[in-house]
């Protein structure tokens, strides 16, 4: 588990983060969004003990970051883009943080395949694209089997199957009971993973919870025979209706009951979509509301 | 501890440009050697403070030190360590370059060399950690030695590179000068690891 307690970084009479506080929880996979330098990638240093906070806390298991023993078997991170000595070969970095962590060398090989670079293992990371890059740093992050998975912008440079691969890790990862936080500003990538989402701008929290209830319900659009009639109904039943370019915008309704709606007064139906908010959407009401 | 300096001694060998340059400047010590013995410690001194920076200032340089500092958050132990593997690549650049000056003229001269220069690695390690940028290093170094220890002090000791050429000669005063140069380093070496790590 993750906590940030009202975590306060000040540079100079700049407040990088204020009084930010949100939990990560176990196997859910938690979305850190925000605008490039909102926050994000402070909070995340600090909570991984590369930036010491002002004030508060950031806590991983109950524990700040410099006090974890063998941090490297509680956390696995993936920071910038890809961190790695161009000059190394990925097998003999991951031997390299293997021996640093003290975590054993044994799984180099069976990670390398993992992330599919067993082909590229003994080529200079310095020839490595930068998706190549991202899969080594996710590689490393695993090295000690780690509960809590903390990666900041990780899809960046990956192609669309390294998205896949990446977003069925972390699916996999929190399902098995572990804590994932992830910041990125891919939010059509993000929405399709995250269970969670803290919403971050000029430091703080804007909006912070369960990512189907900050989209809030689903609106219908509706088209059919006779609009009029299907609109009296709807509102009988107590949806609010909208008519938007030939469609009606039904809200309080499910699909079910509106098409049985439609039914029981005999009105053919050409179109009914449920219309779920965005990830992008709630992100940028979010953003303008502030 | 240990960790640590087994996964930078194992940086050292994987990485060319790092086995290169203990190459390298065991090679141009050597050379030295050949020809006179106080020119093999004066380049078996720079060499092994060269060595240290070049491989110390790589975690900067290419942002490693963020993946350093996430495996090791004790950030004193972690500059202990780099202290420590420096140190032992100093002696296996020294021992190594100076064979020469071992078997043909003065065996006490090669033993207080190799004692000697792994206080340069050292030293180097300490310094490339307050400045990060091993450019700094050099550029200052080479200023340094031509302007402050041999302009202004004419080679004189008292002084950081004169004082290891008297080390290595043999001289404790040198000795001891060097060791309290490299101890001046520590506290700000110590404060500069500290440091919080922004963003690239």
């Amino acid at each position: 588990m993750i906590e940030i307690k009202e975590l306060t970084k000040t540079y100079g009479r700049v407040d990088a983060v204020r009084d930010v506080t949100f939990t990560a929880e176990p196997g859910r996979v938690t979305g850190l969004l925000g605008l490039n330098g909102s926050g994000k990638s402070t909070t995340l240093r600090i909570l991984l003990g590369l930036t010491r906070a002002t004030r508060g806390a950031a806590l991983i298991n109950g524990t700040p970051y410099r006090r974890l023993s063998r941090p490297l078997t509680h956390v696995g991170a993936v920071m910038e883009q890809g961190l790695s000595h161009p000059g190394q070969s990925g097998y003999a970095h991951l031997v390299s943080q293997s021996l640093l962590g003290g975590v054993g060398r044994d799984r180099v090989g069976a990670l390398l395949e993992y992330v599919g670079l067993e082909d590229a293992a003994t080529k200079r990371t310095g020839d490595y694209s930068l998706g190549m890059r991202q899969r080594l740093a996710v590689a490393t992050a695993l090295l000690g089997e780690p509960n809590v998975l903390v990666l900041d912008e990780p899809a960046n440079g990956l192609d669309p199957p390294g998205m896949a691969w990446l977003r069925e890790l972390l699916r996999a990862h929190a399902d098995n009971g572990g804590t994932v936080l992830i910041s990125s500003h891919l939010l059509a990538e993000l929405e399709q993973v995250v269970d969670d989402v803290i919403i971050i701008g000029q430091g703080r929290i804007l909006a912070n919870g369960p990512l189907a209830e900050l989209s809030g319900t689903s609106t219908l659009r509706v088209r059919g025979a006779d609009h009029h009639l299907l609109a009296a109904v709807y509102e009988k039943a107590g949806a609010s209706v909208v008519p938007e370019n030939g469609s009606l915008i039904v809200s309080g309704l499910t699909p079910e009951e509106a098409g049985h709606l439609a039914l029981d007064v005999q009105v053919a139906i050409y179109h009914l979509v449920a219309e779920t908010r965005h990830l992008e959407d709630v992100f940028m009401r979010v953003a303008e509301g502030r | 501890m240990i960790a640590v300096i087994r996964s930078e001694l194992y940086r050292g060998v994987t990485i060319r440009s790092s086995w290169l340059a203990l190459l390298g400047f065991a090679f141009l010590a050597a050379l030295m050697g050949w020809f006179d013995k106080n020119f093999w410690s004066l380049f078996a001194g720079l060499g092994a403070f060269g060595l240290a920076t070049i491989v110390t200032a790589q975690h900067y340089q290419h942002r490693t030190a963020i993946l350093l500092f996430l495996s090791r958050p004790h950030r004193w132990r972690v500059l202990a360590a780099q202290c420590v593997s420096s140190a032992l690549a100093g002696v296996v650049l020294t021992a190594l370059s100076g064979l020469a000056v071992l078997v043909d003229s003065d065996p006490g001269h090669y033993v207080s060399t190799v004692l000697v220069s792994p206080v340069m690695g050292v030293f180097g390690t300490l310094c490339v950690t307050v400045l990060r940028r091993p450019l700094w290093v050099f550029a200052g170094l080479f200023a340094w030695v031509v302007f402050v220890e041999l302009l202004i002090n004419r080679g004189e000791g008292g002084l950081p590179f004169t004082s290891f050429m008297l080390a290595a000669g043999g001289s404790t005063s040198g000795l001891l000068a060097l060791l309290g140069w490299t101890a001046a380093v520590i506290p700000p070496a110590a404060w500069a690891i500290s440091r919080d790590l922004t963003g690239d």
